[in-house]
């Protein structure tokens, strides 16, 4: 152990107390007790940290050392503290410098935890209870969690192993460790050979995305069942969270949950329509569907000279505060230019204008219109499913003028 | 072009914030006496102050074309007025918007059209300020779209109006113009009140 690290240690709990805290003083401390007669590190840290505090007349209390004794719930980044919880999860170590890496969790919550090597600790078992005395919070990527060095003492408890996990709804879902009670709804397609299955799951407030990775024992789930998913981690990425299962107690059940459909509304003025809407070509590349230049040019799978067409259009609808980028997918846009695709296909090879005489059509259509959209956003932009017009309303009109006061007010 | 790179590793914070269109009566646009840039590069927005307190890079509005001339020889420009219920839209679009220019150049007045562009003001040397909007799009619509976006106006005008909590451009606002609130609330009144239920 750094003594270094003792010694920011014991200053920030003195000066957390309100005195100055003599670091070089401390060090000194240390090193004698350390070095010249062979003390362990935590040891000497506690004396001299009780030295320091019993010369300053601060009282520590019993466990002043080790830091408070916390609800899991209720930890923050940076903090010492206690805990006493069940091991609900135990990971292989990722490292050798890693002992072991898992889940505790109490009646309060649940966090990730890390034992280094370094740390003398007992044999840490799953499903038993442990009390963490003096570990230090961490946070990464949004996510707490706590490590277990050489300073921290693990005792094992004579827990009576009953815990009831505390469910988290699908929107209050946020990095770290979480349970969830939800159905899955979909299944997509695996992207990694290291991956078993990802997909969808839902509840009644929102949806998430979830990966297994494949690893012995790992169960596939199936699609349109309802789980109870206790301890999986929860990773965020550009502020959307996914649910790792591999520490997960996955327990399958009856019944059915009625998913939200996580569509949101916007209505404004269609202000522009982007280059790349109206009459596009994709690749038929297997799993690729992107869109192809002018030139037939797929950035991935390069000159395609046989391509599938598709309508869409990419622009910007406006409420006058805000500027939500809509995507429209093809039966949306045909309803709501009155242009199919067979027409607007006919129309590109028989106009010398060609593709773009769609999309000059389609502008003078839809651009300045009010409309009302619905789908579902992602990457701040809105998949519309479904978009009508927005018509005159009377009673609006009704409202606005007695919002007014009226001719003289 | 204005979309956003997306995939990849898009740095969130930093992404582009396309500027709203604003809806503002001609009644107001016609007012303003302040334009400003935030910031100092070259390329950062530059807004005009609306007198209900807020900043204005853009704007949408919907009226009746009744004019529209042909000006300039090498650089040709289109020059139109759009009316709304409380005054006129003067509109321009030159080569710099080629797109608004031959949407224009199909346009025959009298017509109900859609426009958003940036407004700008200009002070003549005798110390007259026109006030002119720079198209970026210019469509053909009917009159239900105009009478939509004289209640969205109308909202929009009565919103920044009734606004409860001072914005750093409110304050902005109220040194610059010494506006008669009521005065404007008449001038919503009297664009509604020529709506038919």
């Amino acid at each position: 152990m750094d003594i270094s690290q003792i010694v920011d240690r014991i200053s920030q709990k003195i000066e957390s107390k309100g005195h100055a805290a003599d670091k070089s003083k401390i060090e000194q401390k240390l090193r004698r007790l350390i070095e010249e007669f062979g003390v362990q590190p935590a040891d000497a840290e506690r004396t001299v940290l009780y030295d320091i505090a019993r010369d300053y007349g601060i009282p520590l209390g019993g466990a002043a050392g080790p830091g408070d004794q916390k609800q899991i719930n209720s930890v923050s980044p940076e903090e010492w503290v206690t805990i006493e919880g069940k091991v609900v999860a135990l990971g292989n170590s990722p490292s050798p410098s890693i002992a072991y890496s898992g889940i505790i969790a109490d009646a309060s919550g649940a966090i990730r935890f890390v034992v280094w090597s370094k740390a003398s600790v007992p044999e840490i078992k799953k499903d038993s209870w442990y009390r963490f005395e003096s570990a230090v919070v961490d946070e990464f990527k949004g996510a707490l969690s706590l490590k277990v060095h050489s300073g921290t003492t693990v005792k094992e408890l004579e827990g009576d192993g009953v815990l009831i996990p505390v469910i988290t709804p699908v929107a209050e879902l946020a990095a770290g460790v979480a349970s969830v009670h939800v159905k899955m709804i979909q299944e997509w397609d695996v992207t990694h050979d290291r991956m078993l299955q990802s997909g969808l799951l839902g509840d009644e407030t929102g949806t998430v995305k979830f990966v297994t990775w494949k690893e012995e024992g790992k169960e596939r789930l199936t699609p349109g069942c309802v789980y109870n998913i206790y301890y999986a981690l929860v990773d965020e990425f550009n502020g959307r969270h996914s649910l790792n299962m591999n520490t997960a107690n996955i327990v399958a059940e009856d019944g059915d949950i009625a998913v939200t459909s996580g569509a949101t509304t916007f209505q404004g003025a269609l202000v522009h329509i982007a280059p790349g809407s109206g009459l596009i070509k994709r690749c038929t590349a297997e799993g690729c569907n992107r869109v192809l230049s002018r030139q037939n040019y797929c950035p991935v799978h390069e000159m395609q000279p046989k391509f599938n067409y598709d309508l869409r259009i990419k622009g910007w609808l406006d409420d006058g505060t805000r500027t939500e980028e809509v995507l429209v997918q093809r039966e949306v846009v045909e309803s709501l230019t009155g242009m199919t695709l067979d027409e607007s296909k006919e129309l590109a090879e028989n106009n010398p204008l060609g593709m773009d005489e769609v999309f000059l059509r389609m502008r003078e259509k839809i651009l300045g219109r009010y409309l009302r959209c619905e789908g579902r956003e992602i990457d701040r932009r809105l998949i519309v499913n479904s978009c009508e017009c927005i018509h005159f309303e009377p009673t609006l009109l009704a409202e606005l003028l007695n919002r007014t006061g009226g001719e003289v007010s | 072009m204005s979309t956003p790179a997306t995939g990849g590793f898009p740095k969130r914070e930093n992404m582009f914030e396309r500027e709203p269109a604003r809806r503002v009566f001609a009644g107001e646009l016609r007012e303003i006496r302040e334009q400003f840039r935030d910031g100092t590069d070259e390329k950062s927005p530059s807004y005009v102050l609306l007198p209900t307190g807020q900043r204005c890079n853009r704007v949408f509005l919907v009226g009746s074309m009744t004019e529209k001339k042909r000006q300039g020889e090498q650089n040709m420009f289109y020059r139109a007025r759009i009316v709304d219920p409380t005054g006129t839209f003067f509109v321009v679009a030159g080569s710099y918007q080629p797109e608004a220019m031959q949407q224009m150049a199909r346009i025959e007045p009298p017509a109900f059209v859609a426009v958003v562009g940036k407004p700008s003001m200009y002070e003549t040397p005798d110390g007259t300020v026109l006030v002119s909007i720079r198209a970026e799009s210019i469509t053909i619509v009917d009159r239900e779209i105009r009478d939509c976006w004289v209640l969205d106006t109308a909202k929009a005008t009565l919103d920044r109006l009734d606004n409860p909590t001072p914005s750093p451009d409110s304050v902005h606002a109220t040194e610059k113009y010494h506006i008669d609130p009521v005065a404007y609330r008449k001038m919503v009144y009297h664009a509604l009140s020529q709506l038919k239920f």
